[in-house]
């Protein structure tokens, strides 16, 4: 009898693990469905093939790649979960807003320790809220620097040559100074922060911010002085823009700007400005997975995303759509080193702090500072009056941390 | 004041200047509101009694029917139909019963677990086991479906007291030895004698559940905490009472109250100028265009209608970048020498303001002159020879028939662009996107926003859907208010034998 229970115990035991080693390796075979910006996806499903080619348990699932470009995936996912995709791309910015409306799922516990590794710390820490990390970074080149017409410009190295280079040749210096991402150029060059710490869930638990202090009204009157010139025009879309000099953008707008200036083409990292160096974000852009009510979705959906986010991968999306990557390998890449653009950013990274987590309140009240900015209402004020606009600035920025 | 807040006689008001009218006028306007709000609050009243009285008198008479009816009658307070049926009207006790059936099976099945939690909108978290995510309730579905339950239980109500009173009537006219329609003249009536429900059946069905419903929805949602933080089916939301008006509308606790009445402030002075200005310019164009003697009369108006032809899409985004900073008017205008820094046509508010108005001006004339030109060929010409005879200059001549007859003629039309203007979302959308900001200003609003575009950036941008719901129904009520108080007094309304 007793030789017969432990028979029985033992195939049970046999059968559990049956189960168990069956469970990890059935697969997958049900739909999945990523969003990527509107350019890659055909690079996507390409890389999508290849993944179903390799991993045998997940050739049979049906995966939709649907195009949703990076800044509108938080919006279009927080209105409506469970209709959203499961697999997306999206700015790192975004990411405490998808952690508090549920809509983004931790990363894989296994695969957290390779894509720490794999990845450079800006990208890593910008993919943690406290110390969970969320979403695998997929590219290291949201940041911004100065694209100029050597032609005009003569001496790209401060902002107030630059400036009246511009004016002289009757050509515009764009930057869009109101835009709550470009103007810590200003801020943060100066030396002054604006920080949130986030808790685990993606809530605002305190700000720590300094702009009512001496290097603010120094950034401040930086800015006003820059948006009092004729040249200036308060915009960083290469492509709206009709008469360039000089423009501070981004990466992704390389090939319009080398289009627009021609053999007069040139970036660099971003000038100084009354005597300091301007400094900024450095952003990425991160893929995120949506939260599972089945586990062998998730776990095809975790190994998926990892795949689209691993260094090989990323290195080919450099090749397809000149996205800069974040993983370490792929950066050491010699055509990565040797673009213009790219080399312009890496120089100005140095100098930049990596984009953490804001409010949405804090990116319209940057708004509505630069707009007074540019209105001309602080063209006469003393510094003690700028010190009391930075120190009301600062007020509400720390109040949305409150609630 | 020369005159008191009480009546002139006519021949006293014939006397005052123009001014004096008009001062006179608005006097008695804000002497009569006072009553007027007593009066609608009575009338309110008295529909609420009257209400209460058709609800009292048809309990009484359901109890009535219950005692006086036949078994069957009192069977068809439990099982619909059976009245029907026992009267050998077949089709309609079918159509009862499975009404009946259909609604119990909903009930249970899918509307009460939703209707059950409607009190508390869910308590049931969401969580997770292992990394698999357990989904608990979902309070936006919780609000949706047991409105839409509470919807069908009126509409079954409805159905159980015409299920009574059909019993009580096929009993009290089968007694009277009266015909009873069979299944065959019922259809048919349904083409005939009822065919007016036929027709507006679906219309109704399509009306309540897709524009009824969701109004409801989000009226009810301004008394939750349906937010960023609050956002099903992670998180559940809950009620709040008037916690989300306290905080709208109190200037204490935020600066939303500031925000909503400068918001305000500029809608109704763009409604009014985007209104009135258009109206007059449009008219005066189309007067210009009418007289006598001007050549070319259709090619002037093809090149004003082209404007129409144009999606506003294209016209404006156009525009809104041509006035910019380094847009083609500034690049000009520095190009010449005129001035010396770009004019700040979307910077600075006023000029931001002043600009829209402006651009719409010249988007609107054209709808105006239109409308305006078919009124103008419609006066009488012998007004004009009389009035020429009489010695009346030109201006005399607009003001004393043009004026008035158009006013009369299109006061609707004024109205309802007023109202337009106000939900105006095309034009600031499209121009500036409510900016620029200011830091008195709550996000994410700006200046050039109207209530509808904050409202709209509020939803997309913020998900602030609770005080988004405010706004909304703050709009409502003021649309709603100016509708009535300008529509009753118009012209058109209270004197429509005046121009006939």
């Amino acid at each position: 009898m007793k030789k017969f229970l432990s028979m029985l115990l033992a195939v049970a035991m046999l059968l559990t693990v049956c189960a168990f080693s069956v469970a990890e390796t059935t697969g997958f075979d049900g739909e999945i469905k990523v969003w990527v910006a509107d350019a890659a996806v055909e690079f996507t499903k390409a890389q999508i093939d290849a993944f179903k080619a390799a991993n045998a348990e997940y050739a049979n699932m049906t995966v939709t790649v649907e195009p949703m470009g990076e800044g509108d995936a938080a919006t279009a996912m927080i209105t409506d979960v469970e209709s959203g995709a499961d697999i997306y791309g999206f700015a790192q910015d975004q990411l405490s807003r998808l952690v508090a409306a549920g809509a983004l799922e931790e990363v894989a516990p296994d695969n957290v320790p390779l894509v720490t590794a794999e990845n450079d710390a800006g990208s890593v820490a910008a993919a943690t809220l406290g110390d969970v990390m969320y979403a695998y970074p997929l590219t290291s080149d949201n940041g911004y620097f100065l694209y100029y017409d050597k032609s005009v410009v003569t001496d790209p190295n401060t902002l107030e040559t630059i400036i009246a280079d511009c004016e002289k040749a009757g050509k515009g210096f764009y930057m869009e100074i109101n835009s709550g991402w470009y103007q810590t150029a200003f801020f943060f060059g100066a030396g002054c922060t604006l920080t949130y710490d986030v808790n685990n869930e993606g809530s605002l638990v305190a700000c720590h911010c300094d702009y009512a202090s001496e290097n603010g009204v120094k950034a401040l009157k930086a800015m006003i002085s820059v948006a009092k010139s004729p040249a200036f025009s308060n915009a960083s879309s290469a492509s709206n823009a009709t008469n360039i000099g000089a423009i501070v953008d981004g990466a992704w707008d390389a090939k319009t700007v080398q289009e627009k200036l021609g053999d007069n083409y040139a970036a660099t990292k971003l000038p100084t400005v009354a005597g300091y160096q301007m400094g900024g974000f450095g952003g990425f852009k991160l893929l995120g997975v949506k939260p599972q009510t089945d586990d062998a979705k998730l776990a095809a959906c975790d190994a998926l995303a990892y795949y689209l986010a691993s260094g090989d991968v990323q290195a080919a999306r450099y090749d397809a759509l000149q996205w800069g990557p974040s993983n370490l390998e792929a950066q050491k890449l010699d055509a990565i080193q040797t673009n213009a653009a790219l080399s312009a950013l890496a120089a100005q990274l140095s100098h930049c702090v990596g984009q953490g987590q804001y409010p949405n309140d804090y990116w319209s009240l940057a708004t509505a500072l630069a707009d007074s900015v540019i209105a001309g209402e602080y063209d006469n004020y003393t510094d003690e009056q700028l010190l009391e606009v930075l120190q009301t600035f600062q007020d509400t920025a720390i109040s949305y941390a409150a609630n | 004041m020369a005159f008191g807040t009480k009546r002139i006689s006519d021949l006293e008001y014939l006397g005052l200047s123009p001014f004096q009218r008009f001062l006179y006028r608005l006097t008695c306007f804000l002497v009569s509101l006072p009553g007027a709000l007593a009066r609608g609050v009575e009338n309110g009243a008295k529909t609420v009694a009257r209400f209460l009285k058709i609800v009292w008198r048809e309990l009484a008479d359901l109890v009535m029917t219950f005692v006086n009816g036949d078994a069957y009658t009192r069977l068809s307070y439990l099982i619909m139909g059976a009245g029907n049926a026992a009267r050998g009207q077949y089709l309609r006790a079918a159509c009862f019963f499975l009404a009946q059936a259909a609604f119990n099976v909903y009930l249970f099945l899918f509307g009460w677990p939703y209707l059950s939690k409607l009190g508390t909108l869910g308590t049931v978290e969401t969580t997770k086991v292992g990394r698999k995510t357990v989904y608990g309730d979902n309070s936006f579905f919780i609000l949706l479906y047991s409105l839409l339950t509470i919807f069908l239980i009126v509409l079954f109500v409805y159905l159980w007291h015409s299920n009574i009173r059909q019993s009580r009537k096929s009993y009290e006219m089968k007694k009277a030895g009266k015909h009873l329609a069979t299944a065959k003249e019922d259809l048919a009536s349904l083409l005939d004698g009822q065919f007016h429900k036929t027709l507006l059946a679906l219309p109704m069905a399509g009306i309540t559940a897709f524009t009824f419903l969701p109004i409801v929805f989000m009226i009810l949602v301004a008394f939750t905490n349906f937010d960023k933080t609050h956002q099903p089916p992670g998180k559940l939301f809950t009620w709040v009472g008037l916690d989300n008006f306290r905080e709208m509308f109190t200037t204490s606790t935020s600066r939303y109250a500031s925000t909503f009445s400068e918001v305000l402030t500029w809608t109704l002075i763009w409604a009014f100028f985007a209104t009135f200005l258009n109206y007059f310019l449009g008219m005066i164009v189309a007067i210009m265009i009418n007289k006598k003697g001007i050549r070319f009369k259709k090619m002037w108006r093809t090149i004003l209608v082209m404007t129409i032809a144009i999606p506003q899409f294209v016209s404006l985004l156009y525009v809104s970048k041509m006035f910019a900073s380094d847009g083609l008017i500034n690049s000009y205008l520095l190009k010449w020498g005129w001035i010396k820094t770009p004019l700040p046509f979307w910077t600075k508010a006023s000029w931001a303001r002043i600009t829209i108005i402006c651009i719409n001006v010249w988007i609107g004339i054209p709808y105006a002159m239109l409308i305006c030109t078919g009124i103008l060929m419609n006066i009488p010409a012998d007004l004009y020879e009389s009035a020429r005879i009489d010695g009346a200059n030109a201006f005399q001549a607009y003001v004393k028939i043009t004026l008035p007859y158009m006013l009369f003629v299109t006061g609707p039309y004024l109205l309802t662009s007023f109202i337009g203007n106000i939900n105006n979302f095309n034009v600031i959308y499209l121009l500036t996107q409510g900016s620029p900001k200011g830091m008195e200003l709550e996000s994410p609003a700006g200046y050039t926003d109207l209530l509808i575009t904050w409202l709209y950036k509020m939803t997309v941008d913020n998900t602030e859907y609770r005080l988004a719901a405010v706004i909304g129904i703050a709009v409502f009520v003021l649309t709603a208010v100016t509708s009535l108080i300008v529509y009753n007094s118009i012209p058109s309304v209270r004197n429509e034998e005046d121009f006939q």
